[in-house]
């Protein structure tokens, strides 16, 4: 089985396929939800919901017909430290797909009528937010990691802040980044990605991130039955690249990848039916990666949920996979990139999280190999390095009892 | 045997995949390429072939959900999905996932009130393994005694985190049960609590033995190898054939156990409106009316353009909006409106707002150029269903599984296109008119 090594189309990653008369594209910049002027949280969230509704000379009624008209989904979105936009249609509905992202990315209308809609979708949405436990705890977590940082903050804004929120185009402080994929000819692409990533605004220089730091153990009360946890610890152990990188992927997996054989689903799930998933794994925020998971479980076991992750985290640290566990995983890994190809979305997602990682496009074919040459001392080296159960801290949301 | 065998391998060089369709309404065209065919053992068999896919997809489909879950033990169809994965004598508890993600593979299941569906998604080459393991787990599953009760507390942490955490989901399944009353479509897919809690070793194995029989599923595959054929007939063909009790359900109630359901709840930010209304089905009750109502929902939502967004969202009545409704039901279904009101609008006013939208859509019906709207919004992107790793096998194998024939899958997009302004007129009539509803309020308390 080979893996695809992506054609570049100017400068995004192109992988062609022509399984399905259909195109996917996917592209963004860093920013997005950490340049939120303090106070105004959510206005890159509300800009990017806006960008859907009317530019040029559609208001948003016309602009939404002529997206459903031809089966176009176009969306754009925030991130905490990024602003993505995607496309999927038909390959005949292309040039109409790029047009009107094109238009919505150079020309929104922001019309009174959708700014007022959507600012009360999205403020009727964060109030919604306050009523669930994850939400809550993770939330709770990024305060106590990151207390004061950008980064931080509630990436589609409270209600307080979204009522505040300017209607703009979302800054762009770094160069686009784009990958395709599906039956479209090179040059038909290019013209499309041409036009769509045309007049960027100047650079501007991105603020630093702090380093995350532990906080122990947060409690959000909340009134019901089961208790939300998100837990973590800054990712900086973790080599952003080569070996490294990939031995420490291994490791978490072991220990958290939230499919049947990993040490956290095996001990609180299986063994112990304390909960019905729990993961963890790498969370990539460029200067300072942190390594985040969660899980719920009900309130009187919230103690022995934290001691089981807390000893978990602390025997991987210790003594790294068994031979047979990094035989497991990486056969997974090496195995599911294949899959990442199945169809255009998925593929796109996968181009482009390479790209924002700073990959060459080989890597994607080279990794499958790199990950079985890795040696039962890499990754117990890497996991000693990745985690430290000193660290790991806890936010809580629900009713827990006995902590 | 011999003759859907060969058939099936003589097919796939005159399908191939399916060209791009002119136009949905002249679609001459399958959209799928789907293969039926029947094994003596009585499996219905779904190939889709994808000969240049280097992934395949293989699903179990079981014609049974909740709905078929025993007297005073809702969620026993659920319960015995997560069993499946505890072992059979040739693989401990937990092997079946462990060796499909050692292939690189995902493999999952879900259970809705009409089936129980097992999937895995593998490269092409893995196919055989997968099938000899699934085939093996259909007959043999153990069902372990001591794997019962921390999977019964697993199954009470996913209802927690599904329902009991949520107030808006509470109050959906509240809604429903007070729509239904004891009808079976009432419950909680999941189960009641003290239903979980009361389930024994001999209600799994009982409903696996009554249900899990090859008759009485449906298997597709898109993808695999040359030989995926000869792999079906060898691996499948050779589950014994064996008596099974088929799906039965009562017929849907006239009435709705109450007109109205309020419920207030500490911590809600905002009410939350749900009009529902017990309506027939592409299989049950007064079928013509499934697709027109399926339009209908194109005609309420939809975007800026549709009923709900100009009546409700524009005036500033409501936050958001929705209709929604599925033709695809092994008995009757439900056709619901739902509507959040902003925060400074007093509820009555709002759903005094959908009572006058409502009257105006059952006195005149839409118009044809809303009818022509909403197919063309339906079926123009009928083909990105082709460019997704599961979503062919997915609606195929639902489709069958609901006991509908291939040819609504294949070419739904011709029969939608076929629906009438006069037709969506009369199915709203009969529903939204007449049929059996209720009213439901969430409000802060």
């Amino acid at each position: 089985m080979t893996l695809p090594i992506p054609a570049l189309v100017g400068d995004a990653w192109f992988w062609r396929s022509d399984a399905a008369p259909v195109v996917s594209i996917r592209w963004g910049w860093p920013g997005g939800s950490r340049l939120d002027p303090e106070g105004r949280e959510g206005e890159a969230a509300l800009g990017a919901a806006l960008l859907t509704q009317g530019a040029g000379d559609l208001d948003a009624t016309a602009f939404q017909e002529a997206l459903r008209d031809r089966a176009i989904s176009l969306s754009f979105w925030a991130e905490r430290d990024w602003f993505g936009g995607a496309l999927r249609c038909l390959s005949d509905a292309l040039p109409e797909a790029v047009r009107l992202a094109a238009l919505a990315l150079s020309a929104p209308r922001f019309d009174d009528a959708p700014v007022q809609q959507t600012r009360a979708r999205m403020i009727a949405q964060a109030r919604r937010e306050k009523e669930q436990p994850r939400i809550l705890s993770a939330r709770a977590f990024w305060d106590g990691i990151a207390p004061g940082n950008p980064i931080a903050r509630p990436v589609q804004g409270t209600a307080e802040s979204l009522a505040a929120a300017v209607p703009r185009v979302p800054a762009r402080p770094g160069p686009a980044l784009a990958a395709a994929a599906g039956a479209v000819a090179p040059a038909t692409l290019a013209a499309a990605l041409d036009m769509l990533l045309a007049g960027t605004e100047p650079p501007r220089a991105a603020p630093v991130l702090d380093a995350p730091r532990p906080f122990g153990r947060a409690v959000v009360p909340h009134a019901a039955p089961q208790s939300a946890i998100t837990f973590g610890h800054s990712g900086r152990g973790v080599p952003p690249s080569g070996r490294g990188w990939d031995a420490a992927q291994v490791a978490l997996r072991v220990l958290g990848g939230g499919g049947f054989g990993a040490r956290l689903m095996e001990r609180v799930r299986e063994r112990g039916g304390l909960a019905y998933g729990i993961s963890a794994g790498f969370q990539t925020i460029p200067g300072a990666g942190l390594i985040v998971g969660g899980t719920a479980t009900a309130n009187a076991n919230v103690p022995r949920v934290l001691d089981l992750v807390t000893a978990e985290w602390r025997r991987m640290a210790e003594s790294g996979p068994a031979e047979a566990e990094i035989a497991d995983a990486t056969a997974a890994m090496a195995g599911g990139a294949v899959r990442a190809f199945a169809d255009t979305g998925r593929a796109v997602s996968a181009l482009l999280a390479a790209r924002r990682m700073g990959r060459a496009p080989e890597d994607i074919a080279a990794r499958p190999a790199r990950l079985r040459s890795l040696t039962v001392a890499e990754v117990a080296t890497a996991a000693r390095a990745a985690l430290d159960p000193e660290a790991l801290s806890f936010a809580i949301a629900g009713e827990p009892v006995g902590l | 045997m011999r003759l859907p065998r060969r058939t099936a391998i003589a097919m796939p060089a005159l399908l191939a995949l399916p060209r791009p369709l002119a136009a949905a309404a002249a679609q001459d065209r399958p959209l799928f390429g789907t293969e039926l065919s029947t094994l003596p053992n009585g499996l219905t068999v779904a190939r889709i072939p994808r000969p240049d896919s280097p992934v395949a997809v293989h699903m179990i489909w079981v014609k049974a959900g909740s709905i078929q879950d025993p007297e005073k033990r809702s969620g026993t169809a659920h319960f015995l999905e997560h069993m499946m994965f505890k072992g059979t004598p040739t693989l401990p508890a937990g092997g079946f996932s462990r060796a499909i993600a050692r292939m690189g593979g995902a493999d999952n299941a879900f259970t809705s009130q009409d089936v129980t569906a097992y999937h895995q998604e593998i490269a092409a080459e893995d196919l055989a393994r997968a099938m000899r393991m699934e085939a093996d787990r259909f007959v043999h599953a153990l069902i372990p005694d001591d794997e019962i009760a921390p999977e019964r507390e697993v199954v009470i942490e996913e209802r927690r985190q599904r329902t009991d955490n949520s107030p808006r989901s509470r109050f959906r399944e509240a809604l429903t049960a007070a729509l239904w009353g004891d009808h079976p479509r009432g419950g909680p897919v999941i189960g009641w609590p003290d239903d979980i809690r009361a389930i024994t070793r001999d209600d799994l194995a009982g409903f696996h033995l009554a249900r899990y029989a090859p008759g009485n599923a449906v298997l597709v595959v898109q993808g695999g190898p040359e030989e995926t054929p000869e792999l079906i007939a060898e691996i499948w063909g050779s589950v014994p054939s064996r008596a099974f009790v088929a799906r039965s359900e009562p017929p849907p109630p006239a009435a709705a156990t109450l007109p109205r359901l309020e419920r207030r709840e500490r911590g809600i930010g905002d009410p939350a409106f749900i009009r529902a209304w017990i309506a027939p089905s592409l299989t049950t009750g007064d079928t013509q009316h499934a697709l027109p109502l399926e339009i209908l929902t194109g005609v309420f939502g939809g975007g800026p353009a549709g009923r709900l967004h100009r009546a409700l969202i524009e005036p500033g009545l409501a936050t958001a909006a929705y209709a929604r409704y599925d033709s695809e039901s092994a008995g009757a279904s439900e056709f619901s409106l739902l509507a959040a009101p902003r925060s400074d609008v007093e509820p009555g006013r709002l759903e005094a707002a959908i009572d006058a939208l409502l009257g105006e859509l059952i006195e005149h019906g839409p118009t044809e150029a809303e009818v022509a709207r909403a197919i063309r919004q339906a079926t123009s992107g009928a083909l990105l269903s082709l460019d997704s790793a599961q979503g062919a096998a997915r609606v195929v194998g639902s489709t069958l599984a609901t006991g509908l024939s291939l040819d609504m899958a294949e070419f739904w997009p011709k029969h939608v296109a076929a629906v009438t302004a006069p037709q969506v007129h009369v199915a709203a009539q009969a529903v939204l008119g007449r049929g059996p509803s209720l009213t439901g309020w969430l409000l802060p308390a």
